[in-house]
Order: structure tokens, then C-alpha cells, then sequence
């Protein structure tokens, strides 16, 4: 049925350009015309990072089958220095901006909120057609207002607990059948007497800005966040001091190894095998089949534990985005090309093969690839473990133009947690009041 | 009526001109020569400075740019970090600025005595540091200083100490910062100097061995007034520099661990690029200015010639 629309719209879209050479013709699903630009024809510059930026080089070629008017040219600008390049775009008013932007659900309230107009509405280019196609709470993320449609939903990465079942079976811990992080923490300190790894690794010093993530995945296991969905701060709220409590208590009992600088500490602590656990999100499952392939049948992955006894396992922890530039001069073409990638299953499908990214797009789960048994992961179904978390209700949460304000308070008191033992209730409290000051929001208490 | 007179002028004009015009020409080419330079240093340089204190008397809101007056500054004045990079970077100021300068002095005489041979190499080697690239070094220094895999602990360790954590403990990451500005900028400093020494007549020194004086009693009687508009040069340079520091700990540290290596160069860029905050961020950079003006002043005062 889509396709049909789509061939009836790329049709359209032709017959547009053979009569409008003036390229400002945009026919097809939006039918807004303006400076759009044409549907079929342009050359477009596409910007994201490492794996993502390879996987949609690979699929240009099948692209230009559809497209072939359409010049498309993918430049890896490498995570995180895309950040700042996409910043300084916005800043100068779009100018040297790309056509397509992949951007992380950590950034689009920002680039939204503080830089109007910069990134195009998808909606009249034809966007609002996809509107129940992904995942649930994704639309809400893209589009707040459900008008303006800021961008599309790629990935949708949900926690996960990746972990060496080796291990775990050497100290005779049933890795399964934990229930909570308290359990785990008990778990971690046989897997340390017994193999000497430690449970989890944390980036104490956060020499990077995701040295939080794990305590970000605990907070959002129990439905909370850094703000409210009303934009009020939470960074001190009951949960918050849990889920840090957490983390003061595995440290405190010699469990947590140190991952200072970063994604390089990371991986070589993977290869080495420091740790017993990986509490990392979907996408991380490619990552740890591509450096250690020797480990094959060693590892395992399930959702994660509960916060609280009885609590949720599945928490959509991040989200990535492809946008089209407000500056841009191709936003049909761009558009042609967001969708093409997004809202087809067969290119989600070879995505996901490719890098082992997961989509947001809940059609594309329908292909075998994501129900077969993984020979890596012990012929685990990877794949159905975390659509089970993707289908089960999750809290929506606010990141705020300010997220990234309030992630630095909280690596911050994390740091003094873990360095010098602080207490977390106080920390949080301090952090929350200094992001009240510098932001103007309340504090909710 | 009005043709004849035109005509007149016309004519008149160019036999008044001719005597002029060398002297207007004169007057003219030194400014035209060097207006490429002045549009420039207007457009890239004198338009920011204006219109970044434009913009730090503004906040955006939701898009729109709000004059919020001195907003921003007294924002400035109430603000932790503000005063935890202040402090950092006074503490580099006061360490790590006079340490480097006593290095390069004694670099400088090294340099310039007759008694070492392939001297040319020696000071190739000091100053090759200041050629390289910022972030390269930065890497190189965060690769040594590595708490697990640094050649830094495998040394330490062959000593039979403990790993030291160089970049990740508040008290060592500092330490850590000012090793690499030391080793980055000593060479350089070194060679602003040794240029000067080269000046200091041999006389003097042939007059003050004359008297009896002995090789400390020259230094500190002969080169180290000599030195002293070099000394008052290479102070100032650095104290700017160490003000307005950024790269080393935005790439060693990223200003931790928990501010202990934020600057204010780090915190305007977070608040700038990181936190999208214009308005502060320029006002962050005023304060900056006029602190690096204030205390480029009192350094001329008492560093600077007494006539």
C-alpha cells in the first residue's frame, strides 16, 4: 500500500520536474510547493557518525534506483564532534549546514527550542503519514506540539544487560533470575571473589559528557528523568537518590572498575574482559560482537534488573533522529531520502544487519532477522528481547533545552560520589538547586 | 550659460589638480595600502568584539533575543563554576606561569653558553613543542598519563610506586595540566629570552669578572637586568595565554574531574556550544578581557622599565 502511494507521489513527482524546471515545484506527498525545492532532483549532503553514516552509504546505491535525479553524498562527522558542527551551523543561521541531520534525542529539544526555524518542518513534506508507524512515545518525541514534525525517529535503543554468562555461571550466580539491581549488587560481589572481575565499569572522573548513562538508565527503569513533563527540575527526587545510592553502594563495595576516557577505557575494558556486566542499550549488542567475535557463546543479554522489587525492566533510554535542515535549498530531495531510509522496512532491515542498530520503525520488526537466534549471544533471539521492551508501555520523557546543563551537574555529582564517597542525597539536592539558578526552572520537590 | 561656465571649471580643475595631487597621493596611498588589513581586522576582529558585547546584554527565550542590561554579569558574580574557573585558572597563574618562566630563564643561559656544542639542536628540540599541533599533544599527553596503559605509571611502576592517577584525581589532573603547558610553551619562552641574552653586551660580563664577580653574581647583577624586558615580554604573553586556556585541559580533562580543571576558556565554550547560552557566554569573555587587562597593567607597573 505505501509503495503504491510512494510510486504515485515519485510519479508526480517527475511530472513535476518536466514541467517546473524552476525547482520549486515540491508535488508529491506534501504538495506545499514554496522553496521546498524538487521531490526527484538535487544534491544532498547527509551528516552522522561512524556506523550509521556507513550503513546509509550502503544504501544509496539502491537509492539512486528510486531517485536516480538525486546526488547523495554521506559524510561521517564523527560522534560527538557532529555536535558541536551542528551547533555552530545552527548558530550561523544554517549556513554550511547539511542538508540531512542525524541527531540524538539529547540534542533536538535543544536545536529546536534555541534555534527556531532550523530545522525544517517535516509535516508538509509529508511526514504526518508516518505519524503510528514507530514506537510508542517516538512521535511524541519528535513532534511535542503533534503539529510541527522536527524530525524522523531512526533508533529507538532500549536498556539492556549485556553480560559475560561465563562468568556468572563460574560463581554460581543464575544470571536470569535477578530481579533487582540490590540482587545484582550481591551477585557482583561473588562474581568478584570468584573471577575477580568487577560487575560494572563507570567513567568516575567523566572525562566524556555520557559518563552518567548508567545512572540515567536507573532513573528511567523507575519512569523518571533530569526534568518532569512539565519542564520542572527532578534531579533530586526519591529516584534519582536511589538510582545514585545504587551506584555509591557497588562502589563502595569494590565493584565498579574505572573507565576514565571514555569510549577508548570502554572497549579495551571489553576486550579484557574487566567486567562482568554491560549495561548498555541495544545497539551496543553489534558493538560487542564486532570486538570480541572470539567471545562467541560467552556472552548473553536480557533487560535489565528492576530499581524496585517488582519494578519495570524496559525504558527506551535514547533515541536518534534524521532531520532536514531549514536552511536547506533540497528539503523535498532531503526528505526523499529521510524517507526512503526511515519508513522502509527493507532499508531498517539491512540497517540492523549491517550494524546492529534497532529501529524505531515497529514494521520492520516483522522480517525474520530480528526473531533468529543469535550464535553470538548463545542462540539467544537478541533481536526479540528487546522488541519485548520496545512494545512495553515506557514513560515518555523530557530532555529540555537544557538537558545538557543538567547532565553536567549530575557527571559532576556522580564524580564526587565516586571519587571522594559524597553522599548522593546531597549532592543530588546541590546539583538541582545550581541547575534551578543557572536555568530559571523550579525545582520540584 | 551654464556649458561655458562647466567648461571653464573643467578646465581649471585639472591645472589646480596637477599641482596637488602628489601631495594627496601621498596622503592617500599609506591608508589604501594598508585598508585590506583594516577591512579585515574590522570584519573579523573589531565586529565581534562589538556585537559579542551586544550579545551579552541579551538572553535568548524561546528563540527570540531578550535585552536583559547587565543581566548576564551580575548572573556572572553569583555563579560557582564562574568562580571555580577563576580560581583554576589563577592557580595555574600563580604555579605554574613563574615555574615555567624560572625553566625557560635557565633554558635560555644553557642555550646560549659557547660551552655546549650542537647548540642549534638543543634549541630545536625546546622549541618543537610550540609547533605542534594542540590536540595531537593533547592526545599524546592523555595516552601517557593513562592511570592503566600510561608510560607514565610504567615508569612510576619500575620505581615500585602505585599507579598514579594523573588525569583522573581533582588534585593530579592539575598537576597533569601543568605539565603539559610546561613542556608546551617552556621552549618558547626559552627562545623570547635567549634572543634578548644575545643582546646583553660581552663587556659587561668582561667588567663584572673584572670586579671579582662570580658566576651567580653576573647572572643576578649582569643577565637578569638584561633579561628584563624579555622577562616583562614572556610574563605577560604567558599570563594572557594561561588566562585564556583552553585546549590543554578541553582535550586532556575536559575540565574535570568535577571542575578541578575547568578554566574559563572550558566554561564559555560549555556555555556557548554546550549549553547554546550566547549571552552568557559573551559576558564570560568580557569578563575575561578586562581581567586580562587589569592584570597586563600591574604586571607593566612593576615589571616594566623605571626611568
Amino acid at each position: 500500500m505505501l509503495r503504491t502511494v510512494g510510486a504515485i507521489a515519485a510519479g508526480a513527482g517527475s511530472l513535476g520536474g518536466l514541467t517546473a524546471c524552476s525547482g520549486t515545484g515540491a508535488e508529491g506527498a506534501g504538495g506545499q510547493g514554496g522553496a521546498a525545492g524538487d521531490k526527484e532532483k538535487g544534491r544532498i549532503t547527509v551528516w552522522s557518525w561512524q556506523g550509521p553514516a556507513a550503513e546509509m552509504k550502503a544504501l544509496v546505491p539502491e537509492f539512486n534506483k528510486k531517485y536516480p535525479g538525486i546526488e547523495v553524498t554521506v559524510e561521517d562527522i564523527g560522534n560527538p564532534a557532529i555536535w558541536d558542527k551542528i551547533t555552530t551551523g545552527l548558530a550561523a543561521g544554517g549556513q554550511g549546514l547539511a542538508d540531512v541531520l542525524h541527531i540524538g534525542v539529547a540534542y533536538l529539544p535543544g536545536y529546536v527550542e534555541k534555534f527556531p526555524g532550523g530545522l525544517a518542518d517535516l509535516g508538509p513534506l509529508g511526514a504526518n503519514a508516518y505519524r503510528d508507524e514507530f514506537a510508542q512515545g517516538m512521535w511524541q518525541t519528535v513532534s511535542p506540539d503533534g503539529k510541527r514534525v522536527n524530525a524522523l525517529p531512526w533508533e529507538a535503543n532500549s536498556a539492556g544487560f549485556y553480560y559475560r554468562a561465563d562468568l556468572f555461571e563460574k560463581a554460581g550466580v543464575d544470571a536470569g533470575a535477578l530481579q533487582t539491581w540490590e540482587e545484582t549488587i550481591e551477585a557482583g560481589k561473588e562474581i568478584k571473589g570468584k573471577t575477580g572481575a568487577h560487575l560494572l565499569g563507570i567513567d568516575k572522573p567523566a572525562s566524556q559528557a555520557d559518563a552518567a548513562n548508567f545512572f540515567q538508565m536507573l532513573l528511567q527503569l523507575q519512569g523518571a528523568f533530569y526534568f518532569d513533563l512539565a519542564g520542572n527540575i527532578t534531579l533530586d527526587s526519591p529516584e534519582a537518590v536511589k538510582a545514585m545510592t545504587l551506584i555509591k553502594t557497588m562502589n563502595d563495595a569494590g565493584l565498579v572498575s574505572d573507565l576514565a576516557g571514555g569510549w577508548n577505557a570502554l572497549m579495551s575494558s571489553l576486550k579484557q574482559g574487566t567486567a562482568a556486566v554491560l549495561p548498555m542499550p541495544t545497539w551496543f549488542g553489534g558493538i560487542i560482537e564486532e570486538q570480541v567475535p572470539q567471545e562467541a557463546g560467552r556472552w548473553k543479554v536480557r533487560l535489565p534488573p528492576a530499581v524496585r522489587r517488582g519494578g519495570s525492566t524496559a525504558a527506551t533510554v535514547n533515541s536518534t533522529h534524521l532531520a532536514v535542515a531549514g536552511s536547506s535549498k533540497h528539503q523535498a530531495a532531503a526528505w526523499s531520502f529521510v524517507e526512503f531510509v526511515l519508513t522502509r522496512p527493507a532499508s531498517q532491515v539491512k540497517i540492523y544487519r549491517g550494524k546492529g542498530i534497532a529501529p524505531a520503525l515497529l514494521k520492520a520488526y516483522e522480517d525474520a532477522v530480528f526473531h533468529e537466534p543469535s550464535a553470538f549471544f548463545g542462540g539467544q533471539k537478541k533481536g526479540e528481547v528487546f522488541l519485548e521492551a520496545l512494545k512495553a508501555p515506557s514513560s515518555a520523557f523530557n530532555y529540555t533545552a537544557d538537558y545538557a546543563r543538567a547532565l553536567k551537574l549530575v557527571t559532576d555529582a556522580q564524580s564526587k560520589v565516586l571519587l571522594s564517597g559524597a553522599d548522593p542525597a546531597k549532592v543530588l539536592k546541590e546539583a538541582a538547586d545550581q541547575l534551578g539558578r543557572q536555568t530559571g526552572r523550579k525545582v520540584s520537590r | 550659460m551654464t556649458a561655458t561656465l562647466t567648461g571653464r571649471e573643467a578646465r581649471a580643475v585639472p591645472a589646480r589638480g596637477a599641482a596637488r595631487r602628489p601631495r594627496a597621493r601621498r596622503r592617500v596611498a599609506p591608508y589604501l595600502f594598508v585598508l585590506p588589513a583594516l577591512l579585515l581586522f574590522a570584519a573579523f576582529k573589531l565586529y565581534p568584539i562589538g556585537r559579542s558585547f551586544v550579545i551579552s546584554l541579551h538572553q535568548t527565550v524561546g528563540g527570540t533575543e531578550r535585552f536583559v542590561g547587565a543581566d548576564n554579569y551580575t548572573r556572572l558574580l553569583h555563579d560557582p563554576l564562574f568562580w571555580t574557573a577563576l580560581k583554576n585558572t589563577a592557580v595555574i597563574l600563580a604555579v605554574q606561569v613563574p615555574v615555567m618562566l624560572a625553566l625557560a630563564t635557565g633554558l635560555a643561559v644553557a642555550l646560549d653558553s659557547t660551552a655546549l656544542r650542537a647548540r642549534a639542536v638543543f634549541r630545536l628540540g625546546f622549541f618543537l613543542p610550540m609547533v605542534t599541533g594542540l590536540v595531537a599533544y593533547g592526545i599524546v599527553f592523555s595516552v601517557l598519563l593513562n592511570k592503566d596503559y600510561g608510560l607514565a605509571n610504567w615508569l612510576t611502576g619500575l620505581a615500585g610506586l602505585d599507579p598514579t592517577p594523573w588525569l583522573t584525581d581533582p588534585l593530579w589532573a592539575k598537576v597533569s595540566l601543568g605539565l603539559a603547558l610546561t613542556w608546551h610553551y617552556t621552549g618558547y619562552n626559552a627562545v623570547i629570552l635567549l634572543a634578548r641574552l644575545q643582546t646583553v653586551p660581552a663587556e659587561l660580563y668582561d667588567a663584572a669578572a673584572v670586579d671579582g664577580a662570580g658566576a651567580w653574581s653576573s647572572f643576578r647583577h649582569v643577565t637578569l637586568p638584561g633579561l628584563r624586558p624579555a622577562l616583562l615580554l614572556t610574563t605577560v604573553l604567558s599570563t594572557i595565554g594561561t588566562l585564556q586556556i583552553f585546549d590543554e585541559p578541553y582535550v586532556l580533562t575536559g575540565g574535570g574531574p568535577d571542575n578541578a580543571t575547568l578554566t574559563i576558556g572550558v566554561y564559555l565554550y560549555q556555555n556557548a556550544f554546550k549549553y547554546f547560552d550566547f549571552g552568557y557566554a559573551s559576558a564570560i569573555a568580557y569578563a575575561l578581557a578586562v581581567l586580562i587587562g587589569i592584570l597586563g597593567v600591574i604586571q607593566f607597573r612593576f615589571l616594566g622599565e623605571k626611568s
